[in-house]
């Protein structure tokens, strides 16, 4: 079998050769069962506990922007920017996100400023300080 | 009839790794090991939103699909959605 992998380029031949070919791939697709399951989920070990994800929290803006206000569709702008609101007095934790994201506005926030929130919340990209929780708050749950 | 939606295959990486698929997504960081059909139908809604008949018919494009019902498809579909790789559009 080892050989197999040694030799990928005379499998793509076979392929050529056999357009349906050997795979399984690219030629019959079994449609399976009813109760046959075919996804199984890796869990992050960040989302592993729901403990963990609901306590991480998301700062608003992110630390090397403090003081910047947020537009109603969640990007940073000069504080006192007219239409804009200003950032959460603390960080907005998993499970405060949570319920921001589903329409709650958690104690302590400005209720008019939930959607400026939510919508940082999702702007949120790789690399930017809070994008790991939120990021875990979308993961499945066990 | 369902109507089911996935984010786009750039939202994805994909290896296959002989019989399973193992997809990242990346919206949610979450990895899932897929066997036949769901990598499939998942890059079936790459078209767009689709229902299981639909999807059907995209996939026989492709394919010489064994099996033929509809409610195989619902059925994996669903699974899709649990493990938030698709949703009900």
């Amino acid at each position: 079998m080892a050989q197999d992998y040694d030799k990928p380029e005379n499998n793509a031949g076979e392929s050529a050769a056999n357009p349906l070919g050997v795979a399984g791939r690219r030629g019959v697709l079994m449609l399976g069962a009813v109760a046959a399951t075919s996804v199984v989920t890796i869990r992050p070990a960040l989302a592993s506990t729901a403990a963990s994800v609901l306590n991480c929290k998301i700062p608003i803006p992110d630390p090397s922007h403090t003081g910047q206000y947020i537009t109603q569709d969640g990007k940073l702008v000069p504080a006192n920017t007219k239409g804009a609101v200003a950032p959460p007095p603390r960080p907005i934790t998993g499970e405060e996100a949570k319920k921001m994201i589903g329409g709650q506005s958690p104690a302590g926030f400005d209720p008019s400023a939930r959607e400026a929130y939510v919508n940082y919340i999702r702007r949120l990209q790789h690399g930017t300080s809070g994008f790991t929780c939120y990021a875990s708050l979308q993961a499945p749950r066990p | 009839m369902p109507v089911y939606a996935a984010d786009p295959p750039t939202a994805r990486v994909a290896v296959v790794l002989d019989a399973l698929v193992a997809v990242y997504h990346r919206p949610s960081g979450a990895t899932h090991l897929l066997a036949a059909p769901s990598p499939e139908l998942l890059d079936a809604l790459a078209e767009g939103p689709a229902d299981a008949a639909e999807l059907r018919a995209r996939l026989a494009a492709l394919y010489e699909l064994d099996g033929d019902g509809t409610a195989m498809i619902d059925a994996r579909m669903e699974e899709l959605i649990v493990a938030g790789l698709a949703w009900r559009a």
